[in-house]
């Protein structure tokens, strides 16, 4: 006979349970077929027909789909199999139960990873207590969203102060003394910071793809960031870079073809990203698990197929004084000072001094400032980073605006915050409050991928991305999964939602009664919460 | 909402002709204040034309406090004149106890000061003034700039003129440029303070309208310059971008348009000078204005100023004879002060424009 | 009906009538029967407006200088108002059918929602006139005739009747409609004489046909008449200096689609075509073919050539002959069906991930 030990793993365990039901089920096979994790299987099984009396129970071989129970192939619950099913027979149940954590530690010695983004939001959102409440009535009129013309661009790159324009007046007409930082006027909602490797070739050539289409077709000025994983060079020179942020972190990875590439380059990128840290695992370097190395991924990034572990930091940066005379010099260097070059850091009780810092920099080469928030999205981190580091973006982004106003210098350096945005579904009511709160922009990856079909979410579902088995072919390297993309589907689908995006930041602006963004208009915003208007400076209600 | 005006002449006028100017417009505003700042002043004031001028309203207190500080730093009173109070029964003001213009001599240490020191001195000692009295709720100090006269109070336009015996002409007070406003900031409180117009430094500001980028002014404003204070009306932040435009960056006065309502990219990338408005617009971003305003003004040699919000969304116009130029909200005051002027010269300007009256009262208009 | 006119000062030494004091007076002089008015304003609002004579058939007239906002605010057919002079904003608000002449300037939005009637301008309008226009087919088209030119933003949301603007005395002007004129209008027409420019680009301009040619015809001699201006009657009538704006109907996207915008315009075989050979073909869900995740392999060894595997397989993707079992990979997804159903172990799945080369 048959026995079970108490310690083997069992369904129980599991985070997700396959509910079935064997007289919808047609044996199709489309279920099974459609699991990338292998997570289910049919086997047939053996069942006792009772007997009727006269004779002996028998025995009869019966076909059914049945879960899987082990670590490599549990359910992740992404639903493919229901789906794919014709009859609505079987489907994808969370076990509130769930020991799967437990049990992982105990079995394997290991701390446990996954992607995706973190499932412990318990602090809840604040951007969704706070409302827009100065509404343009008798004295300030409203406009009309459909109609009157706004301007939604923000500066992007190094802005000085009037007094140090050093503007002169001769015959009638201002000049310029002197060569000023580069300063670039882009849409204030920045898409990517995702990087070849984490995703699949065709998801990060449908964000290129949608980026170009947006700046050439649909008159949306959006700039899109490489991400650390390197650039195509065929992208890189074509006349579409000019749209490309060039991300450089603690890897390094595809700069040397960035280098080679320069001088058949025909146009500049648009900016130069430093990427320090990121919100979903902050103080964690990128960890790209070899599983989605790929031949083009190790060529482009020049490393075998192996996990790979970007430094927490850049090796030779260890101050800031060192950040921006080093880095922010030579990035400077490498186009001329004629790129905007920003910095993104994860948001942490340190954002401020930072922030400070960077703007007392006697050089004017800090072209940005990007914050990213804890509840952004990675395409594989420790659990542990995930649900348990990080800080929230919103009083982070509030602080360093906050911070520049003490120091009458808002404006300076751009602030783009990012972290977990439109994750209630509205991402123009995200930028737009964090506009009011003092951000120049925000960014966004994650939620890219869910509008080209990602079906993952924040309590858990799929966020497999780290094992390269992504049901959506999105965070994936292999052929079949990422054929699974239609490349100009999820383009179109992006383009789509940036244009309801544009109209929707349009509906907020109009009634505040602002035809260019109302960047530090905290007077617009109201929250219910007492803590927060507290916090933030805006007004309470009631 | 507010109703303005602005009036410069060849010749003197009393301040009736203010009162008369903004009478018929009295649907458009809410009765609820006078004021009006006088510059370049004839009568009692015409000999005393570059010694400064203290124009405050304050309890007896107050009043000895302020002749307390001025006495220390060394100024000597020259010239003290008050309005006749005419205390008739039934009429709607607030009035202050005293009402002080005084012409003060420089202290001995400024008798061979540059005009800047002189300016210097001027604004701080005004600073001065207005913060001690506040400490304890003594008073107003609204200018103390040569050739300058403010008046400010709480009530019916019409009985304060009465009150301050403003509807009877006469030489004693008079100026060649005055400008007026009927109403107190109801917005907020009833503050004298935040009544148009408003003077620092030589420039005076009033406007109709609503500033809703006024946090974002105010936030940048507070710590460009140190007479940037108050903030207790949403315009005084008009005040302060014309006053740092023009004399702290030293541009001309034409790049005050373009930073509080910068032009629109397409427009500015068709221009020659786009680096420079892109730049402006870039660096001065937190000084725009994106509401509804009609912004009048002088400058400190006198000259005039108009300009609109970028929707051009309230209304004002000017009209002018060969010894007058007016700007108003509405058409109905010129037609009761300017009767006989030709309507068709009349200029209503746009979205786009600033209008400058120079001294010798030519109108030029500058499209941005 | 009274004959006599009513003469009303509305200012004795420095005190001013109310708006309210001046018309509540003038309706009472209404009720009395009196309907020609003469009156001095001083800034007073809405004079003339919703008032109709005792005898609904008289008409009133309302002659008045220096009036307030909203003259002839919701004015009434038999109703006709002359201003001598200029007028503040809102002239004729909402009128519905009076006659309103303005013999000097208006201020901004002059004819704002007017639904009827006509107004007749003999200097410049304002910022925003003609906004809100709109016709009720119950009643005449209400017309809005200036002899100059009006400020910008004009004929927002227009939704209806007519406004001719002759661009009389404008030749130091770039354009007789301001700039971003006509944003949002939906209906109605414009007849234009002069140069525009920044015109909504929601909007045709065209030349006038024969119809819009008999119109202002007939429509100029009454206009200029009632401006005393009819020797302006041949310079105004050249129709090759006139040009009508009407509405365009809604535009349907026209946007090309992002895969045609790939196909035309982006990088030829993509931006990864030094690695990889993309057809950009999708693959359906599930897949068989090259597009399998899993992948059957027969192995004799066991076999006993029972036919469990090639009955069972839903995709009818396994053959046999000569007890050798073959799968069709263009019919096989890769279910994993035939191994759970051999009885002796013959079929193993494999779930490799084929990385692209």
């Amino acid at each position: 006979m048959e026995t079970v030990n108490i310690n083997q793993l069992h369904l129980d365990d599991l985070p997700w349970i396959i509910e079935y039901d064997e007289t919808k089920c047609i044996q199709c096979g489309k279920c099974t077929a459609a699991c990338s994790f292998g997570a289910i299987k049919p086997v047939v099984e053996k069942r006792r027909k009772l007997s009727g009396g006269l004779t002996k129970p028998s025995f009869e071989k019966v076909l059914v789909i049945k879960q899987q129970i082990s670590f490599e192939h549990h359910c992740r619950g992404c639903g493919m199999c229901s789906r794919v099913c014709p009859n609505g027979a079987i489907r994808a149940i969370r076990n509130t139960d769930d020991r799967y954590s437990v049990r992982y530690r105990a079995a394997k010695a290991e701390s446990l990873k996954k992607g995706g983004r973190s499932n412990l939001n318990t602090e809840g959102r604040t951007l969704d207590k706070i409302k827009i409440g100065r509404i343009s009535q008798m004295t300030d009129p409203s406009l009309d969203a459909a109609r009157h013309k706004f301007e939604l661009l923000t500066p992007f790159g190094r802005v000085l102060s009037a007094d140090k324009l050093n503007l002169h007046f001769e015959n009638g007409k201002m000049g310029v003394q002197k060569q000023l930082p580069p300063n670039r006027w882009i849409y204030p909602i920045l898409m990517g910071d995702m990087s070849i490797g984490a995703i699949s070739w065709r998801m990060w050539e449908a964000m290129a793809i949608a980026t170009a289409y947006l700046n050439e077709v649909a008159g949306i000025p959006v700039r899109m960031c490489t991400g650390e994983g390197g650039i195509p060079v065929r992208l890189l020179k074509s006349k579409y870079v000019k749209y490309m942020i060039l991300q450089i972190a603690s890897g390094h990875f595809g700069w040397n073809r960035i280098i080679q590439a320069m001088p058949d380059m025909i146009e500049d990128p648009a900016g130069i990203l430093i990427k320090i840290g990121q919100g979903a695992k902050p103080g964690d370097g990128g960890l790209l698990m070899a599983s989605k190395v790929a031949k083009y991924v190790q060529e482009i990034r020049g490393v075998p197929k192996a996990d790979l572990l970007s430094p927490p930091t850049h090796q030779g940066l260890y101050s800031i004084e060192e950040s921006v005379q080093k880095m922010f010099l030579s990035m400077n260097a490498a186009f001329n000072f004629k790129v905007p070059v920003a910095i993104k850091v994860a948001a942490s009780v340190t954002s401020v001094s930072v922030y400070n810092n960077l703007l007392r920099d006697p050089y004017n080469i800090v072209g940005g400032f990007f914050i990213d928030g804890l509840a952004g999205g990675t395409g594989a981190a420790h659990e542990i980073s995930l649900d348990h580091t990080g800080h929230p973006i919103t009083s982070k982004l509030r602080d360093c605006y906050l911070a520049a106003v003490h120091q009458g210098r808002q404006g300076e350096i751009p602030l783009f915050a990012g972290g977990g945005l439109g994750q209630t579904g509205s991402f123009a009511a995200d930028a737009f409050k964090l506009i009011c709160l003092g951000a120049n922009g925000v960014f966004t990856g994650r939620l890219l991928l869910e509008i080209a079909g990602c079906i993952g979410n924040v309590t858990g579902k799929c966020n497999a991305c780290n094992t390269g088995l992504c049901p959506a072919g999105i965070a994936t390297q292999d052929v079949c999964l990422t054929k699974r993309l239609d490349i100009d589907k999820a383009a179109q689908n992006i383009v789509n939602y940036f244009i309801a995006t544009d109209m929707e930041l349009k509906k907020l602006m109009g009634p505040v009664g602002n035809s260019t963004l109302p960047i530090g208009r905290s007077d617009a915003l109201i929250t219910v919460d007492k803590h927060i208007s507290n916090r933030l400076d805006i007004q309470y209600v009631c | 909402m507010c109703r303005i005006g602005a009036i410069k002449s060849k010749k003197y006028l009393h301040p009736s002709i203010a009162l008369k100017l903004m009478r018929s417009q009295q649907k458009g505003h809410d009765n609820s204040g006078f004021a009006f700042v006088m510059q370049d002043l004839g009568g009692i004031f015409g000999a005393y034309k570059n010694l400064p001028i203290l124009s405050m309203a304050a309890t007896v207190e107050g009043t000895r406090r302020a002749e307390d500080i001025l006495h220390d730093l060394g100024f000597t009173r020259v010239l003290q004149w008050a309005p006749e109070i005419h205390n008739e029964k039934g009429l709607k003001i607030e009035p202050m106890p005293n009402y002080i213009f005084e012409a003060f001599q420089y202290p001995k240490s400024h008798k061979y000061a540059t005009d800047e020191e002189k300016e210097e001195l001027l604004v701080d000692t005004g600073l001065l003034l207005r913060s001690e009295l506040e400490k304890d709720n003594l008073g107003y100090m609204y200018s103390f700039w040569p050739d300058v006269l403010t008046l400010k109070e709480i009530g019916s336009p019409k009985d304060i003129g009465t009150y301050f015996g403003l509807w009877e002409e006469n030489e004693e007070l008079c100026a060649k440029v005055i400008t007026a406003q009927c109403r107190q900031n109801t917005n907020y409180d009833i503050v004298r303070y935040a009544a148009h117009p408003f003077f620092l430094d030589g420039y005076t500001i009033l406007a109709n309208g609503e500033n809703t980028f006024f946090e974002k002014n105010r936030d940048y404003q507070r710590s460009l310059y140190k007479g940037y204070i108050g903030f207790e009306s949403d315009s005084q932040c008009f005040l302060y971008t014309l006053h740092y435009i023009n004399k702290l960056l030293k541009w001309p006065v034409q790049y005050f348009k373009h930073t509080i309502t910068p032009l629109a990219f397409e427009e500015i990338l068709e221009r020659p000078d786009k680096d420079i408005l892109l730049r402006i617009k870039a660096s001065l971003s937190h000084l725009e204005i994106n509401g509804p305003n009609t912004i009048l003004g002088v400058l400190p040699d006198s000259q005039m100023l108009c300009v609109c919000d970028s929707k051009k969304l309230r209304p004002v116009v000017i009209g002018q004879t060969d010894e007058t130029v007016i700007m108003t909200s509405e058409v109905t005051g010129l037609n009761d002060v300017l009767a006989d002027r030709d309507c068709s010269k009349d200029i209503y300007p746009d979205e786009k424009e600033t209008v400058i009256v120079t001294n010798d009262l030519t109108v030029e208009r500058w499209k941005q | 009906m009274n004959k006599e006119k009513v003469i009303i000062k509305t200012l004795i030494d420095n005190n001013r009538m109310s708006t309210q004091e001046l018309l509540q007076l003038i309706n009472e002089k209404i009720k009395e029967g009196y309907t020609d008015f003469d009156i001095e304003a001083c800034g007073q609002h809405n004079i003339g407006g919703s008032s109709w004579a005792k005898d609904r058939n008289d008409i009133l007239t309302f002659k008045i200088t220096n009036p307030g906002q909203r003259v002839g605010a919701m004015a009434l057919a038999h109703t006709k108002i002359i201003v001598e002079g200029s007028a503040p904003a809102d002239v004729g608000w909402l009128n519905s059918g009076a006659k309103i002449v303005v013999n000097g300037d208006c201020g901004d939005t002059a004819a704002h929602c007017a639904a009827g009637g006509k107004i007749y301008v003999s200097g410049r309008v304002g910022t925003r006139s003609g906004a809100l226009m709109k016709h009720d087919p119950k009643f005449d088209l209400p017309e809005f005739w200036v002899l100059k030119n009006t400020g910008s933003f004009g004929f927002e949301f227009m939704g209806g009747g007519i406004a001719v603007i002759c661009g009389w005395d404008c030749d130091k002007l770039d354009s007789v409609l301001g700039s971003r004129s006509c944003v949002g209008m939906v209906g109605g027409t414009i007849y234009v004489r002069g140069p525009i420019k920044n015109i909504a680009p929601s909007v045709y301009v065209r030349s006038l046909e024969d119809s819009d040619i008999e119109f202002l015809k007939n429509g100029m001699v009454d206009f200029l008449k009632e401006l005393n201006k009819s020797d302006l009657y041949d310079s105004l009538t050249k129709w090759e200096e006139w040009k009508k704006i009407v509405p365009l109907p809604n535009k349907k996207n026209d946007k090309i689609s992002v895969k045609e915008f790939r196909e035309k315009y982006w990088i030829e075989n993509g931006i990864f075509g030094d690695f990889i050979k993309d057809d950009f073909k999708v693959f359906p869900l599930p897949a068989s073919g090259e597009g399998r995740i899993h992948i059957p392999h027969w192995n004799s060894t066991n076999c006993v050539d029972c036919k469990i595997c090639l009955n069972n397989c839903p995709q009818e993707a396994i053959t046999t002959g000569n007890k050798v079992y073959s799968v069709l990979d263009d019919k096989c997804i890769g279910c994993g069906i035939c191994e759970a159903v051999c009885p002796k172990g013959c079929w193993t799945i494999i779930s490799e991930r084929k990385e692209i080369m």
